[in-house]
């Protein structure tokens, strides 16, 4: 099959995972309501006459717009996990091997604790703490790194992240055993979630993946040079540092704009680059795109699992993308090799 | 086309390279021979730009660092030792990388007819266009070291820097790299510089040879002038002229006249 009809039938299948979102809850509805409402929202064409208003709340403004958040950050996450690991070179890296989620996750608990409010952006000052601290640790663990090893390599760009990341950490121990009270609320913001979101969150994320995904995508020859190693890139006619710092900053801030509404929600930025290589090759220009639908599509079954398994209680989806996860990407992973 | 002049480099302030002079004109094959750890593979990152310098290292009259990655991309192609590959590219992708400067750039970057008739041009000469969708990672070092040879030649430079080319590569296709070589470096603004170890290649291929030896060079001239000084014996610490003539006498069957003797 080629690369472009996998595309199609990957595209095919993250609208059914939406359709899916929408009949899939405590209330059960059919397939041909959700369509009509989608058909009605969208394009402004009346498929069936008496959908109640309920069902229309329902399907668009609770579990759409759920969805499309979980779509969105699911992307982000996988798009930044497939960058990382080319750029280190490293199978097992991401964002957050860089200290994005433990700088985000100290912003939004220095929020929380001091209840500080921004007189514009009022509710989104958590997620844009949130962002902006988790970008700044990245930036101090690359110019770190970048400092100490003119090579610039992969290597000592992880450890410098990794040394960023349990500093972090030990400051967010710290906030967290000097506010007990406030623990609670930093532990449920770390585990993730999509309850409460609407199409206003949507609309923030929306053009920070799409922005992102575009600019990556204009970079997926660097991309691919640079899994060849840093030297033949280099060799090649790719200006190296800066293309790394770009990407890495890119990378960083896909990871960290979803961290920032959603919380920590780890394994998509590890198993959708692995799994979309072994489905399309490692070629850039279709892992970046495939990764981002694959991603975006595993978070959103993730999420119809956390909120309808034992409904009403809603479990933390990260918990969910790393049990659905973990066996999923074992197959996938030790799956007999393709022959040639 | 490439001078160099009182060259020093190394890494971590420690000079590998040390007081390096030569020229390279178009046409020339240039061998680098010298022990392990003489500096050739660090010499050869430095001409490619990689490595910071002291002294003048001059491409086409200007000096390395003054120039630009795509710039000097377009002159000097340097394939180096083979290095551990990680990702599953296709044999097709990874020779197709080599076009990267003459491709168009954009958010969706496209390929050209031409890109892709150099790209199995390449393919065919190494004899690898039967296996290009095959991954890199399920190849042989020796097919492994076509690819990249064939993404050297796509890249359509006019210095090739080689470090250990042969390495991987059986008898037959070590000749045919070499006789392709010769005849890339004859087309004008061309030339070639190669680190080797197999001196019968160097012997039988390049036109000069340069001996390096503790970073700096001990010898330089003419091939056959260069290989039969008593120093080459001193730097290798063997005696190569008489290793390569005994090797000669115990495989080649003895001449008709020599009968007699």
């Amino acid at each position: 099959m080629k690369n472009s009809s996998k595309l199609g039938g990957m595209i095919t299948l993250s609208l059914l995972c939406f359709l899916a979102a929408a009949c899939i809850g405590s209330v059960a509805i059919p397939a041909k309501e959700a369509l009509a409402v989608i058909a009605q929202r969208l394009f402004g064409i009346s498929l069936l006459r008496d959908v109640e208003p309920l069902t229309q709340t329902i399907v668009w403004d609770l579990r759409l717009a759920r969805a499309s958040l979980a779509f969105l950050v699911g992307a982000s996450l996988a798009v930044s996990g497939t960058v990382m690991q080319s750029v280190l070179r490293n199978p097992l890296a991401s964002s957050y091997t860089l200290g994005v989620s433990s700088g985000a996750s100290l912003g939004a608990a220095l929020i929380i604790i001091s209840g500080f409010s921004l007189p514009i952006v009022g509710a989104f000052t958590l997620p844009l703490a949130g962002l902006l601290t988790g970008l700044l640790t990245v930036y101090l663990a690359v110019a770190m790194a970048s400092r100490v090893d003119k090579g610039f390599s992969g290597n000592t760009i992880v450890l410098t992240g990794m040394v960023f990341t349990l500093f972090v950490n030990a400051l967010l121990t710290l906030v967290a055993y000097f506010f007990p009270n406030r623990t609670r609320h930093i532990l449920l913001w770390q585990m993730g979630s999509f309850a409460l979101k609407d199409w206003g969150t949507v609309r923030v994320l929306l053009p920070i993946a799409i922005v992102g995904l575009l600019f990556l995508m204009r970079y997926a020859r660097e991309l691919d040079m640079l899994t060849f190693g840093e030297e033949q890139a280099a060799v090649m006619g790719v200006e190296t540092r800066r293309v790394k710092w770009i990407l890495m900053f890119l990378a960083a801030a896909l990871t960290g704009s979803a961290v920032s509404f959603a919380g920590v929600i780890g394994f998509i930025d590890l198993i959708s680059p692995h799994v979309v290589r072994r489905w399309v090759g490692a070629a850039h220009r279709w892992v970046l795109p495939l990764s981002a639908l694959f991603g975006g599509s595993f978070m959103v079954l993730a999420d119809i699992v956390a909120r309808t398994v034992i409904s009403p209680t809603e479990l933390p989806v990260g918990a969910i993308t790393a049990l659905l996860g973990g066996p999923f990407f074992l197959y996938v992973y030790f799956q007999k090799r393709r022959r040639y | 086309m490439l001078t160099l002049d009182q060259v020093y480099c190394g890494y971590d302030s420690e000079d590998v390279i040390r007081n390096v002079s030569f020229r390279v004109k178009e046409g020339d094959i240039l061998c680098l021979l010298g022990p392990n750890g003489c500096g050739k593979t660090t010499l050869l990152k430095a001409i490619a730009g990689l490595l910071p310098y002291k002294g003048y290292l001059r491409w086409l009259g200007q000096e390395i660092h003054t120039l630009k990655r795509n710039q000097l991309a377009a002159g000097i192609a340097l394939m180096s030792q083979i290095s551990e590959t990680y990702f599953e590219y296709s044999v097709y992708d990874t020779v197709m990388l080599g076009r990267y400067l003459h491709g168009k750039k954009g958010f969706l970057p496209s390929i050209s007819d031409e890109d892709r008739v150099m790209v199995r041009k390449a393919l065919e000469e190494v004899e690898l266009w039967r296996e290009r969708e095959h991954p890199i990672t399920q190849l042989s070092g020796g097919q492994l070291q076509r690819v990249f040879l064939a993404r050297t030649f796509v890249q359509e430079p006019k210095l090739i820097l080689l470090d250990e080319p042969t390495n991987h590569l059986d008898l037959k296709y070590q000749l045919e790299l070499m006789e392709r070589l010769s005849v890339w470096s004859k087309q004008p603004g061309r030339a070639v510089i190669g680190v080797f170890h197999d001196l019968n290649l160097a012997m039988q291929f390049a036109e000069k040879v340069i001996i390096l030896d503790q970073g700096q060079v001990v010898l330089q001239g003419p091939t056959g002038q260069v290989l039969q000084d008593s120093m080459i014996s001193k730097v290798f610490d063997v005696d190569v002229l008489n290793y390569m003539q005994s090797s000669l006498k115990k495989w080649l069957p003895p001449l008709e006249g020599n009968d007699s003797r």
